[in-house]
């Protein structure tokens, strides 16, 4: 009921109707997981500088559609963020203005259910642009990984502390590991956390 | 990229496509997601993508019949694809699978685009043995840059005082056999190496050159002992220098690393370690030099150098090193009077990792010396000491029954040829397989002469000693499936029992028939094609599997002592890679096939 009035009044104050449907209340059988990389982790002060993202239909995931956009930086990029993604100003040349980013990215996850690690932060900063250029938040359903995770492992370590840590949830869910750190790298290994969980009625 | 995709770069056939093939690859393929138990396929169903295993297992049956394995980094259904037909098995998930999926499309475009990753589908055996060592190059590479400097290739330094006049300094170097003079100053060292001698002979008078310090290059570049040895060889080509002084952390000097030294271990550090065994003057030397072995197996392992060319090098520092040690233990009264022979596999050359020690004397008629045990003992704790474990049937220097005079030996030939036991032709055949390393070894070669002599051309004895081929088990069962071993070694396969021991001694008994000289095994089935006894086909393609056996062996091995296990003679038929799996397949059928020709030959079916 009360999702339901959030959700009109964030419809109201759509400003663009080119964006309409992500009102869409048909919802699909796919799920987008996606990752921000950004400057820092204040979402009011902080900008994007990638975005990466992929779609999960049933069991596959989708990574011959994958989004992968690197944004336009007004100020250089920090030095200690340099060391986190390894994303240096020189990778940005193929970089496109941030409007354009957040609409591409629009696009790409249509009305689809959102997924992700820590998706509160990422789905913060996207709104972050989505309100000042059109008016609204992100309507879309969303699914937190580290929240799937928590519960299929609490059942074993009832009162237990979970370390929701993301390499701990790749070693603990038998993942391979991947060495590179970027938006869409990340987004691909939350997808197959999400599909893994999915299968998974109770963790050891 | 997709770090993913990255990984398979290393994998044949992947490793052959270019940049653009995976881009193509990046936009096409889906990660797919399948919990255990899954059937991929079913029979008569047709591929409609290629396969290509991120993580877990798949096996394929035919009506229950384990047929085969795949395992991360393995592709299948590449062959159905091009062949545009339906499978014959069933491929079910074992080990929850996460895979790439390429759609055929884009694989029959990667195929048509690459020809050396089509032909990977189709390839033969031997051609894939290749690709598999070229990988194994592609691997290593990292691991022989990651060598540090230690005090074992260095040279000993000539550290003279910068004061010393220069004719005197170069007396001692002479006496110390070095090629530079390290210049101990009040602050710091300086060298001296022939560049400055060339100045100092073309000066001296002119320009009044007397003491070191007047003709020194100083300060001398120098590192610290523990520096990488690629990154030392980079400073040496960059400063054009070809001596350079290893300090310890105390800034003291360890010795003197030479170019070329540093060179040859790059290229082969068998060359450094010949030198340092022919160097050695105390038995010290001789243990270092020989630890240094194992290094070097699994240097040239990862370099892809075929198992038959380190057993070579291998044995032949190995011959080195028991000469040294049998002039430096043995008295020297006994040096012509008895010889000192390396039996079994250190007697064909075959050993490369030590698995076991097999040696013996022959003494000459008439010589016993007192102090035989305590001697003996000596030479079995040094071999101790650098790492020989003992032999498991006791055939030992310190055992009376492999130490005794030459006719002693002629009568165990004797009686091994009367009683016919199991034993006794196991002990025939460990001594067939012998060379002499020291001494006199006219002794060897004359008891070596009466055992041919007496058994060559006997048939009914050859068969007898022929007949424990029929001993053990082949490692492949009926239906080309794997027969591994019970519990502690499920998923292995005893490689030895299972088909090299077959073919060792098959081709032995064939030696022996036909009086061959060598006693590698190699060797052994070259000379019996040149004879016309067997055609060139079947001689390569046993050379080839012998060849398979071994490296396969050897790549367990290292990894169980890399780990600290103790090495056997088990490969895990699980942990190797799908391709190694089909080349062991091969390999094993050949030695059954072999097996059944000596069967036939030996008229073993008569004999019970």
């Amino acid at each position: 009921m009360f999702e339901s009035l959030k959700r009109k009044w964030n419809r109201k104050h759509l400003s663009d109707e080119r964006f309409a449907f992500l009102f869409d209340e048909i919802p699909g059988d796919e799920v987008v997981v996606f990752d921000c990389e950004t400057t820092g982790l204040d979402p009011q002060k902080d900008h994007i500088v990638s975005i990466g993202a992929v779609k999960i239909k049933g069991d596959k995931i989708l990574t011959d559609q994958a989004l992968h956009i690197f944004v336009q930086q007004k100020k250089g990029i920090a030095h200690e963020s340099i060391k986190i993604h390894q994303i240096r100003n020189c990778d940005l040349h193929d970089a496109v203005a941030i409007e354009e980013a957040i609409e591409s990215f629009l696009h790409f996850i249509g009305n689809r259910i959102l997924a992700g690690y820590y998706l509160e932060f990422d789905v913060a900063m996207i709104n972050k642009y989505t309100k000042k250029m059109f008016g609204i938040t992100l309507p879309n359903k969303q699914e937190e990984v580290s929240a799937l995770y928590y519960d299929k492992k609490i059942s074993t370590i009832p009162q237990g502390n979970i370390d929701l840590r993301f390499d701990t949830i790749v070693a603990n869910l038998a993942l391979p590991r991947l060495k590179a750190h970027d938006a869409l790298n990340d987004a691909i290994m939350t997808a197959m956390m999400y599909l893994k969980l999915k299968h998974t009625i109770k963790l050891k | 990229m997709i770090a993913l995709l990255e990984t398979l770069k290393g994998y044949p056939p992947f490793s052959f496509l270019e940049d653009a093939a995976f881009a193509l690859i990046e936009r096409n393929a889906q990660i797919a997601y399948y919990p255990n138990h899954t059937v991929l396929i079913e029979p008569t169903f047709l591929f409609d993508k290629l396969f290509v295993i991120i993580k877990g297992m798949v096996e394929v049956n035919n009506d229950d019949e384990l047929i085969d394995v795949y395992r991360t980094h393995d592709a299948f259904g590449g062959i159905e694809l091009l062949k545009n037909q339906a499978s014959l098995y069933q491929y079910k998930v074992t080990e929850e699978l996460i895979c790439y999926e390429i759609n055929k499309e884009v694989f029959l475009k990667l195929c048509e685009a690459n020809k050396a990753f089509k032909d990977y589908f189709f390839s033969s055996i031997v051609e894939r043995l290749e690709m598999l060592k070229e990988k194994r190059e592609y691997a290593a590479m990292s691991d022989l840059m990651m060598a540090r400097v230690d005090k074992s290739i260095l040279h000993n330094a000539c550290v003279l005082a910068s004061d010393m006049p220069i004719i005197d300094s170069l007396k001692k170097m002479e006496e110390c056999n070095a090629t530079s003079v390290i210049v101990k100053n009040p602050q710091g060292y300086g060298i001296v190496t022939d560049a400055d001698l060339r100045y100092y002979i073309l000066y001296q008078q002119s320009q009044e050159l007397h003491r070191l310090s007047d003709i020194q290059s100083y300060p001398v570049i120098s590192i610290e002992e523990g520096e990488l040895l690629f990154n030392i060889l980079l400073l040496m080509t960059e400063r054009t220098i070809k001596h350079l002084p290893v300090l310890d952390k105390a800034g003291e000097v360890l010795g003197v690393l030479e170019l070329i030294d540093l060179l040859s271990f790059f290229s082969n550090q068998s060359h450094l370690i010949s030198a340092q065994m022919e160097k050695a003057s105390t038995l010290e030397a001789v243990t270092d030099a020989a630890k240094r072995v194992e290094i070097m197996i699994s240097a040239l392992h990862a370099k892809g150098v075929k198992s038959r060319y380190i057993a070579k090098l291998v044995s032949e520092i190995n011959k080195k090193m028991y000469l040294r040690l049998f002039e430096m233990i043995f008295p020297k009264s006994w040096h012509e009077k008895c010889t000192l022979i390396l039996l079994g596999s250190e007697g064909r050359g075959e050993q490369i990792l030590r698995t076991d020690q097999d040696n013996a004397l022959i003494f000459e008629e008439g010589f016993l010396p007192d102090n035989i045990e305590e001697i003996t003992q000596t030479f079995i704790l040094t071999l101790d000491s650098i790492g020989f474990p003992r032999c498991s049937g006791n055939v030992m220097v310190i055992n009376p029954q492999w130490r005794k005079s030459i006719d002693g030996y002629k009568n165990d030939i004797d009686s091994w040829i009367e009683g016919q036991t199991h034993e006794g032709f196991i002990n025939m055949a460990i001594l067939f397989d012998s060379v002499a390393i020291a001494g006199e070894k006219n002794l060897h070669t004359q008891l070596r002469g009466y055992l041919i002599e007496k058994m060559s051309g006997y048939q009914s004895v050859l068969t007898h000693f022929a007949k424990p081929i029929e001993h053990f088990e082949s490692a492949l069962g009926l239906f080309s499936q794997f027969v591994t071993g019970a519990k502690e070694h499920q998923n292995e396969i005893d490689i030895k029992k299972g088909a090299l021991f077959a073919l060792v001694h098959g081709v032995r008994a064939l030696a022996l028939e036909h009086a061959i000289e060598p006693t590698n095994t190699i060797l052994r089935i070259k000379a019996l094609n040149n004879i016309g006894f067997m055609n060139k086909e079947d001689a390569s393609e046993l050379i080839e599997a012998f060849e398979v056996i071994n490296t396969l062996r050897l790549h367990s091995q290292l990894e169980k002592s890399a780990k600290g296990k103790k090495i056997d003679n088990y490969i895990s038929i699980v942990e190797i890679g799908k391709l190694e799996r089909d080349l062991l397949k091969e390999a094993i059928k050949s030695v059954h096939s072999f097996k059944k020709m000596i069967s036939y030959h030996f008229h073993l079916s008569m004999v019970g």
